[in-house]
């Protein structure tokens, strides 16, 4: 397998690390309750909400973190959570509900996204705070109050579309919030509608991780927010939305050689490092590469609330070039924030076991067959490349390649298309262990294709220097010895 | 080679490099000195090293040669279009020529970047009326099988039927590394007295001076050894790509240099330092990344030499453009002494003792007529809302007035204000170090005296 052995080894705090070092633990819960199977670690959303929390003290800012609740469907998550003094965004009537059956109470509670009247019926009668998208959902909304005569509703515009001057900022086109050329309808709604609609303030979500296109976004809100002021609206809040990644890798140099291998190895210097040489978005044209690299920068050394504070730091260039949250402060505005992925850093792995192991041509990578499909580690699909940990790790050998192939009867199921590192042979029996899977790599794509079984969830934490479990399901915060007090 | 013969593109060719008198601009780029630097400074003893003065181009660059070759042939075609522009993707260089050579021509010019890395070249850009456009960051949410990146997008703007654009498309335009093949190259033969130097060092950026110099080189003498030179893959160097990014490079081909090296930022500003103070020339990082790798690359084989050998490295572009760039690195270069005066300088004794007063006593005391209040807040944030009657003047501005000492009356009581607190808390202790006798800072701020549902006002 041409030249070294490249690993992307995962970064694994102290609590993920110390779970990986219980072999045997592992082993019973798999056999219990089988491969594929995803284990949460609730304890750790708590530190690092501690983390954003942080960063507002430091900018002196106040205002709430919102957990994105699509990131992972997990019950003692938001449990966990309800327990913080944090709050959830919630993007399906099915969603508030289980936020609401968490134990947030609606003051904590944001709801985003495409909205069913069910949906909105709910949030207006719960009085939850609505992020609406457009003048037309805004109307709907008004119209629920007054007919069902519920109780004025908090609402939050959210905005799209921000212009820039001098330089042009150029930026993917969102198909959520509503342009901010066209904000002023939008406000004279919110005028018209004053008697059932409450106005908190303005909001975005881009999807991007470029700080300079953010920087624009929010400095566009607080031009918005000023509009709202001089037509005298008292709004209090800006919500940007989250976005704000995960250092997924250890080692920024494995992430470095292996990116520059891989642009060798399409280029044809070096042999594949993929599944019939695969490009993950690269290709050669003649001796030059094109294309772009369609993955995820895993080695993120400014990600979660790092990238937060860099945000804030951040000089806003039309508002005389003070940092932004500075600008936030000076007009008295709360900062809502709403992470998924970087709020769920290290909050869980996902365990699959070694089915069969099979050679291939000689010297040439093994098939490694898991008890799992592609879409129960989903890593992959959001292009994110990590190694797994082989759990019990043994003594290490020769470092032996792998392809990852998923149990479903198709071609295209593999765990993932790069050619795989183990510092071992692995046998059947062994497991897998992915890591850092809670931001959206556990049960956002599962299916249950081919009534193979989609991944259940326990829930672990430490007490007294050991590990204990339960059911996802069954985790409350009394359920941990002292929890109750 | 597509040159019209009898058409000269470069000035050597027009005058030989000795005419002074231009009847345009575009006349003087090229024919650039060959400058030897000391043996003191450099500490070889058997290689004359020579730098290629690039940095005095018109526009101030290398890139001059390769923007004036590339869309000379196509300026009078273009200008007669309606609308017609120029456009390129570059962040620098390039795009400072083009911004000229378009004016001079009547059209307008637009870069396309992934980043702007370089403030002081993006606000010179606005200046000569270019417009700039960044392209989206990556996706945070990625969709791995999205194939319409935004480079792809751009690129099919570009060949829309009817598009009135002129893509200048440096990393692939022959005519790129043409201009150096004819100009740069040939200079520096006929400047070595007909001789090609044994060594050439250059960074990698489109490819096009090394890959054209190279070639001219090579033609004369097939023995020239070319060090190309890469920027370290998590760093940044302007002006020069990692190796990953050069292959993406159209003119790039690996086979052109006998050796390529890694060089890092700070290494190109430690070279840069060097010509810069003890040789004269007014080198950026780009050309002192040259100079480093260079000397990095010919010391050991310095000592085993029998005979003379030369070497010969390209100064791209000039320090004056990257000096925030080096002040981000290198902030030691900047030191200057602290001045008296600057809430730097206070203790924490001195702000935890800083005399202050709460919303309620506050509203009473304002309430006397007698205190002037202060809002040290951002002049947007004081239209938008703040305390009746108070003055606004920025922090920034604040400090820099008290640099000068007291901006008022010490007869006159003074109430400060800023958003929780803090810094209305260190100007209040620095006003009372300068001998105010009754200055108080507002606890907690504009924003306590909000929460206390204390009055304010917009005007």
């Amino acid at each position: 397998m041409g030249g070294q052995p490249l690993y992307l080894a995962p970064r694994l705090g102290p609590r993920l690390r110390s779970l990986l070092d219980t072999p045997e633990l592992l082993h019973t819960l798999t056999d219990a309750l089988g491969s594929p199977l995803n284990v949460i670690l609730p304890d750790q959303l708590a530190d690092n909400l501690r983390q954003f929390r942080a960063v507002y003290d430091t900018h002196h800012l106040s205002g709430q973190v919102f957990l994105a609740h699509k990131a992972n469907r997990s019950s003692a998550l938001l449990r966990r959570l309800a327990a913080t003094d944090a709050g959830v965004d919630v993007a399906s009537l099915g969603e508030l509900q289980h936020a609401l059956g968490a134990g947030l109470t609606p003051d904590r509670i944001t709801a985003t996204g495409p909205k069913n009247p069910e949906f909105l019926w709910l949030a207006a009668r719960t009085s939850v705070t609505v992020s609406l998208d457009t003048r037309g959902e805004l109307e709907q909304l008004a119209t629920l109050v007054r007919g069902h005569a519920l109780p004025r509703a908090r609402v939050l515009l959210r905005l799209s579309g921000f212009e820039t001057s001098g330089v042009r900022v150029l930026t993917r086109r969102s198909r959520f919030g509503t342009p901010v050329a066209e904000s002023a309808a939008l406000l004279d709604a919110v005028e018209r509608h004053a008697d059932v609609l409450d106005l908190v303030g303005v909001a975005y979500h881009l999807d991007t991780t470029s700080l300079a296109e953010k920087a624009v976004a929010l400095e566009g809100c607080l031009r918005v927010l000023e509009e709202c002021r001089s037509r005298g609206l008292r709004p209090r809040a800006v919500d940007i939305g989250g976005g704000f990644g995960v250092n997924y890798l250890a080692d920024g140099g494995q992430w470095e050689r292996y990116t520059t291998a891989l642009t060798e190895a399409v280029l044809g210097i070096r042999p594949p490092l993929t599944h019939g040489g695969h490009g993950y978005g690269l290709r050669n044209e003649s001796g030059t590469l094109r294309g772009t690299l369609g993955l995820y920068p895993a080695h993120r050394p400014i990600a979660g609330a790092r990238y937060l504070d860099e945000l804030l730091s951040h000089p806003a260039a039309s508002l005389g070039g003070r940092p932004l949250a500075a600008l936030l402060l000076e007009h008295l505005y709360d900062l809502h924030i709403e992470p998924g992925r970087a709020l769920l850093d290290q909050c869980g792995l996902t365990l699959t076991r070694v089915l069969e192991v099979r050679d291939q041509e000689a010297d040439g990578p093994l098939a490694v067959r898991l008890a799992a499909k592609a879409d129960d580690v989903a890593l992959e699909d959001h292009g994110v490349l990590m190694d797994p940990v082989l759990v019990p790790e043994g003594s290490p050998g020769p470092p032996v390649p792998v392809h990852l192939f998923g149990n479903l009867c198709l071609e295209s199921d593999l765990i993932t298309r790069r050619t795989v590192f183990l510092p071992r042979r692995p046998a059947p029996g062994d497991l897998l262990a992915f890591a850092n899977t809670a931001g959206y790599c556990m049960d956002f794509h599962a299916t249950r294709a081919q009534h193979q079984p989609a991944a259940p969830k326990a829930a672990a934490w430490q007490e007294g220097g050991r590990w204990r479990w339960c059911l996802d399901d069954q985790y409350w915060p009394t359920t941990p010895v002292g929890g109750a007090q | 080679m597509a040159l019209v013969p009898g058409r000269p593109v470069l000035a050597d060719h027009t005058r030989g490099g000795s005419a002074v008198r231009y009847d345009s601009i575009t006349e003087a780029i090229g024919n650039t000195p060959l400058v030897r630097i000391d043996p003191a400074v450099h500490g070889l003893s058997n290689i004359d090293l020579y730098a290629k003065l690039e940095l005095l181009n018109p526009f101030g660059s290398v890139k001059d040669r390769a923007a004036w070759n590339m869309a000379r042939p196509h300026l009078t075609a273009a200008a007669s279009e309606e609308g017609g522009q120029v456009v390129e993707l570059s962040s620098g260089n390039t795009a400072k020529a083009l911004a000229v050579l378009a004016g001079m021509h009547g059209l307008t010019f637009k870069s396309v970047t992934n980043r702007m890395r370089i403030p002081e070249i993006k606000d010179l850009l606005l200046l000569l009326g270019a417009e700039i456009e960044e392209l989206p960051g990556q996706s945070e949410c990625l969709d791995p099988t999205a194939t319409d990146d935004p480079l792809t997008l751009f690129h099919r703007t570009l060949s829309e039927p009817g598009s009135t654009f002129l893509h200048t498309d440096q990393y692939f335009n022959p005519r790129n590394t043409e201009a150096h093949f004819t100009g740069t190259g040939p200079e520096i033969v006929k400047d070595l007295d007909g001789r090609a130097p044994d060594w050439f060092i250059a960074c990698v950026g489109t490819a096009g001076s090394s890959t054209g110099v190279a070639r001219a080189l090579r033609e004369h003498d097939p023995a020239v050894r070319v060090v190309g030179l890469v920027a370290a893959k998590s760093d940044f160097v302007p002006g020069i790509r990692t190796i990953d990014e050069a292959h993406e490079v159209g003119l790039f081909d690996p086979g052109t240099y006998d050796t390529i090296e890694t060089v890092s930022a700070d290494e190109a500003i430690e070279g840069m330092l060097t010509l810069n103070r003890r040789c004269g020339i007014l080198a950026g990082p780009t050309g002192g990344a040259a100079y480093f790798g260079a000397i990095r690359q010919l010391k050991s084989l310095d000592a085993e030499l029998t005979e003379r050998q030369s070497a010969v490295f390209i100064v791209c572009d000039r320090v004056e453009s990257y000096l925030s760039y080096v002040r981000q690195r290198r902030p030691d270069l900047f030191g200057r002494p602290r001045r008296a005066t600057s809430p730097a300088d206070l203790t924490d004794a001195e702000i935890r003792t800083a005399p202050a007063i709460g919303v309620t006593d506050a509203q009473a005391w304002i309430a006397t007529g007698e205190p002037i209040v202060i809002d040290l807040r951002s002049p947007y944030a004081f239209a938008a809302l703040h305390i009746d009657g108070s003055v606004n003047i920025v922090d920034e501005l604040f400090e820099e007035l008290l640099h000068g000492g007291l901006p008022f009356s010490r007869t006159r009581p003074v109430l400060l204000a800023c958003p929780v607190g803090e810094k209305s808390a260190r100007y209040a202790a620095l006003l009372t170090r300068l001998g105010h006798p009754d200055v108080r800072s507002l606890t907690g701020g504009i924003i306590a005296w909000r929460d206390a549902g204390a009055p304010l006002v917009r005007d």
